[in-house]
């Protein structure tokens, strides 16, 4: 576990109002660079540190932020994705509870960076609690200056507002999330043009995910070089790692970047609870393609769990037991994406929905390999067929599950 | 029959409206703050926002029908959102939804007949360290248990 | 084709030249190579769902989308390999699954890109075991349209062409995932001038025209291109008949009207009221020639004309520019017109040239024009100074010409009647039957637009020839075989006309 005097997130849920969060050191990082930096060294610093998207996508911060149109006349964005649905995946949620003011500080260095005046976080509907606290926190940061017009005394001053979402887990594909905020259905947009030259209100947008923010103030405070140091290179510091699913301690973990997955599981969530075995291990949200007990030896980081077939996603980790049904966990895959797809691409709305269809047919009246190989099929018309990454989100996790769990779902089908 | 929003919950949605470079974009919000004084969203209702909003009713549908919080019929006095995800469905979601099911006489989607509690089901609601886990009303539960559960329910119907 | 402006790219090996600016979909088009595609609409904006036009581009690992990539200098685009053809399978399987098998009773059958996409791209079996969702299937979305939710593929070209067009916006996608449907707002149904387009660019049959369901099958339409007569703006439409399945009264049979693309004049879109034009067509037509109201039985057009030339003879030289009054119409095409002032105003049955056309309505501020005849800036390009007719002047003539029947709607009828009671001869060439049928001494029929041949300038100086779409009814000439028909029986020819 990282040291305490460094972490993001505070031990306790109290400690997130501006005078804890001022205690350790906050809203320094924010002053240095609005006072001593230029916004071109404050993304410099940012890219240096290879600090990459901690949504999913793992695009680098820093990089997102030098694509805002220097010139454009007019208004610019920050949109803040506050849209944390991904089954397993509950970091976010975390910064939200006991680090708001880490959020706002990291919001406040990227709008000055980017050249942004107005931000929007777009926090999904079922965290509204949390919005009402990101609100109050907001509150605080203005009163004390820190947020609202003239900044530090400087010029640069941000305006932030909260937006709570009604119910829609492709709003965290950040084009969607776009169209939700402009007060659309939240369907992803064709790209290009991409937001950062025409995003929300057809203006340049920058759109980054809670935690990615929320690392900002760390790397402004200890230099882009400490943050490089923590993780790996070519993906900085540390990451907030989400254990669920068996464990006997699930939570989230504040560790560097390629922490081993199975030092995760094992010694910081203290593994599967006596008597049960791990079964299969889901390393990054449900999108994320399942993993075998014997296939977790390696380092979280985006480039390793590419390579090992699957991905770092959202890092939320699901430890799923022996004894799970794995058609039990293909038939909520399934459900879960026919019920979220948005409807807009013609193999999402209607693949997902035959997936689904097709293994609930399986677990009613039984099936044979042929199914399976139907359903393979089904996920291959989706994948790379699709707008955004939905589809590939949905049909990635559904071909891992029959890929790896063959024998069993044959059994379960055929009974 | 016309809708029309309290003072206050006028005062609120002119507030919200103020956030936003377009009307359009106030949309969620305003039928955040007209499902929470109505219960629902009526045909009316959406007449009236669209208005509000310089826009096409249909507008106002196709936003309403896409997002699943919001509701075109009335629902009960309270709320109970049951996540049924992978890491709740591994703590036994499944049972746990069940037992409410059983117990209140209503499938999810339904309210009870005393227009105390709607069932519904939700797919991740981000509280998987504690799952199975439940929302009332937007308030957070878990891990929740039958017993808890049962203790949940009593207390709505008590109060409601 | 080269140089600024265009761009060069490879499509299946050929090398095509495109102007800038051109999606690879529309470049491929030109080089003959048809992507197939629902969203895609030239006359509106590019949404990218449908996903049947995916295509390969050198360099890129994935598929595109062909409506959503411009041309660059050096593109190298494949349309037809094999992970093309798969993508496409995959979407049509993907559509068919979720599409009832009613083709035979579906007004699109046989224009459906669905089932010409299926025959060229698909050719599967059915793998959908699981029921298909069931949906409203006659939903009155209003102006005359039918929607069927289960054939709709949700392109959402209707909702697109409605925001975007028209900006009434009457539809919109409802629900999302599988549930997606398009629908109206309850009390707001589609009620625009424009709304005949949404059956035209619904690549299913998703969306159908009541007054064209189940009245034929598209294979047995000949779909005819002609212009517009009933504005100023002069579109391009097919007129779409069935041979050999004529009225009772040998009019033609126009089961609908559609809108044919044309750039300079009226885009992808027609008007409502050109698409009701098929009333004008076959609605109150008069096809015999009558004398004195009553239908004048084995008497052909060209023999009554002689009495026209008669009476026009019978008029002296000098007094003809006074006591002979010709009523014309623009209506009329350019050669009509051309061959009425060399007839009328400067040749031998010269006389006083007068016009009555249908009053002017509303422009809408798209395609419909205030004026609601086609070739008003034919009749002044022709060198008339059209004037209205008045009646006192009508009164005045000895020999009365009257082409078309729009003057009776211009007056009073028992101001009509009295004015031509006062002239002794009296004649009409109309269309359609009317008031003016009993008043004149011999009413003869003559063609409608879409029956004829010839030239119109539109509003904006657009001259646009046009053929016949189908011949008119057996014995019905057009005006333009009765002004010549006139000069015969006025002992001319054609160059006489000029040389005096």
């Amino acid at each position: 576990m990282v040291e305490s005097e460094v972490r993001l997130l505070p031990d306790d849920d109290r400690s997130w109002r501006l005078e804890a969060y001022l205690r350790r050191n906050g809203y320094q990082a924010a002053r240095r660079a609005l006072t001593t930096m230029s916004p071109e060294a404050v993304v410099a610093e940012v890219c240096k540190a290879q600090l990459r998207g901690r949504g999913g996508a793992g695009f680098p911060a820093g990089t997102k932020w030098s694509f805002v149109p220097k010139d454009a006349a007019g208004p610019k964005y920050l949109c803040v994705n506050a849209d944390e649905g991904e089954p397993g995946t509950f970091k976010d949620r975390l910064v939200l509870l006991r680090a708001p003011h880490a959020l706002l500080e990291g919001m406040l260095i990227a709008a000055y960076g980017a050249g942004l005046r107005t931000a929007y976080v777009y926090v999904r509907a079922e965290y509204a609690g949390l919005a009402a606290r990101l609100d109050e926190a907001i509150a605080e940061a203005r009163a004390a200056g820190f947020l609202g017009g003239r900044v530090f005394g400087t010029g640069f001053g941000l305006e932030v507002v909260v937006h709570l979402g009604a119910g829609a887990y492709i709003c965290g594909e950040e084009t969607a999330l776009l169209e939700s905020l402009e007060g659309r259905r939240g369907q992803p947009r064709l790209k290009p043009p991409f937001p950062a030259t025409v995003g929300l209100f057809g203006a340049p947008t920058v759109i980054n995910n809670v935690e990615t923010l929320a690392a900002v103030p760390q790397i402004l405070a200890r230099g882009a070089d400490w943050f490089l140091g923590r993780g790996l290179p070519g993906d900085g510091g540390t990451r907030l790692f989400g254990v669920s699913g068996a464990v006997r301690r699930p939570g989230v973990y504040e560790l560097p970047v390629g922490t081993p997955l199975r030092t995760l599981i094992e010694v910081h969530a203290g593994g599967a609870p006596d008597g049960r075995r791990v079964k299969a291990v889901i390393p990054g949200g449900l999108s994320a393609p399942v993993l075998l007990p014997d296939e977790i030896d390696f380092p979280l980081d985006v480039a390793s769990l590419a390579r090992a077939g699957s991905m770092l996603g959202s890092a939320g980790v699901v430890v799923i037991p022996d004894g799970t049904s794995m058609l039990d966990v293909l038939r909520l895959t399934a459900r879960f994406y026919a019920h979220e797809s948005c409807g807009k691409c013609t193999p999402c709305r209607i693949g997902t929905s035959w997936i689904l269809k097709t293994v609930d047919r399986l677990r009613r009246d039984g099936g044979g390999p042929a199914d399976l190989d139907h359903i393979l099929r089904l996920a291959d018309g989706i994948r790379g067929r699709t707008l955004c990454p939905f589809g590939e989100g949905a049909a990635l996790p559904i071909r891992a599950l029959i890929l790896k769990f063959r024998g069993e779902l044959e059994q379960a089908a055929a009974r | 029959m016309s809708y029309a929003p309290s003072p206050a919950a006028l005062a609120r949605i002119e507030k919200t409206m103020a956030l936003y470079p377009e009307k359009l974009a106030a949309i969620l919000p305003v039928l955040r703050v007209v499902q929470a004084e109505a219960g629902f969203i009526s045909r009316d209702a959406e007449a009236w926002v669209a208005a509000r909003l310089a826009v096409e009713p249909v507008r106002v549908r196709e936003v309403l029908s896409f997002y699943t919080l919001f509701r075109r019929a009335p629902g009960g006095r309270a709320t109970l959102q049951i996540c049924r995800n992978i890491s709740c469905a591994l703590a036994g979601a499944e049972d746990i939804l069940r037992f409410i099911s059983e117990k209140l006489g209503i499938e999810p989607g339904e309210t009870t007949p005393d227009g105390a509690i709607t069932l519904v089901t939700a797919e991740c609601l981000g509280h998987c360290d504690h799952a199975p886990c439940l929302q009332v009303d937007g308030v957070d539960h878990g891990p929740v248990t039958r017993e808890t559960v049962a203790a949940i329910i009593e207390e709505l119907k008590a109060h409601g | 084709m080269s140089g600024a402006g265009t761009v060069g790219l490879t499509i299946d090996g050929r090398p095509v030249r495109v102007p800038e600016g051109t999606n690879v979909l529309r470049a491929a088009g030109q080089a003959g190579i048809a992507i197939p595609h629902f969203c895609f609409h030239p006359g509106l904006e590019v949404e990218g769902h449908c996903r049947m036009c995916l295509v390969e581009i050198e360099g890129l690992p994935k598929l595109e989308l062909s409506c959503a990539t411009l041309v660059r200098e050096g593109l190298s685009v494949r349309t037809s390999t094999e992970r093309v053809r798969q993508a496409r399978r995959d979407v049509l399987e993907f559509l068919l699954a979720e599409h009832p098998l009613d083709c035979p009773i579906c007004d699109k059958a046989g224009e459906c890109l669905l089932q010409d996409y299926y025959d060229l791209h698909g050719r599967h079996a059915g793998r959908m075991i699981e029921p298909r969702e069931r949906r409203e299937k006659k939903l009155a979305i209003g102006r005359k349209l039918i929607l069927d939710r289960e054939r709709c593929v949700l392109c959402t070209r209707c909702v697109r062409f409605l925001r975007a067009y028209t900006r009434t916006g009457e539809l919109g996608i409802f629900e999302r995932g599988l549930r997606s449907e398009v629908g109206i707002f309850e009390g707001r149904p589609v009620d625009n001038g424009y709304s005949g387009n949404l059956v035209d660019i619904c690549p299913v049959g998703a969306i159908t025209a009541e007054d064209f369901r189940f009245k034929t099958r598209a294979w047995f339409l000949a779909k005819r291109p002609s212009v517009c007569p009933h504005c100023a703006r002069g579109c391009a439409v097919s007129v779409e008949s069935v041979r050999g399945y004529p009225l009772a009264d040998g009019v033609q049979r126009v089961y609908r009207i559609t809108a044919r693309e044309n750039a300079a004049v009226n885009g992808h879109w027609i008007c409502d009221l050109g698409r009701e034009g098929r009333r004008d067509i076959e609605d109150g037509r008069r096809v015999r020639l009558l004398r004195q109201g009553a239908p004048a039985s084995g008497l052909s057009w060209q023999a009554a004309l002689t009495e026209v030339a008669r009476a026009l003879r019978q008029v002296p030289g000098p007094d003809r520019a006074e006591r002979v009054a010709v009523v014309l119409n623009s209506r009329m095409t350019c050669e009509e017109l051309d061959l009425a002032k060399r007839l009328f105003v400067s040749g031998p049955g010269s006389g006083r040239v007068f016009f009555a056309d249908r009053r002017p309505g509303p422009a809408d501020g798209l395609l419909l024009t205030a004026d609601r005849v086609p070739n008003g800036r034919g009749v002044l390009e022709a060198g008339f100074e059209p004037r209205p007719a008045d009646l006192d002047g009508l009164a005045a003539s000895r020999v009365l010409l009257v082409f078309g029947t729009a003057l009776a709607g211009l007056h009073d009828p028992r101001e009509i009647a009295r004015s031509f009671a006062a002239v002794p001869e009296k004649f009409l060439f109309a269309a359609h039957a009317g008031p003016l049928d009993k008043l004149v001494d011999l009413a003869f029929p003559v063609a409608v637009p879409a029956e004829k041949s010839g030239t119109y300038v539109n509003i904006e100086g657009i001259r646009q020839s046009f053929s016949r779409a189908f011949e008119p009814p057996r014995g019905v000439p057009a005006e333009g075989e009765i002004l010549i028909g006139l000069v015969r029986s006025l002992g001319l020819s054609l160059g006489d006309l000029d040389a005096r």
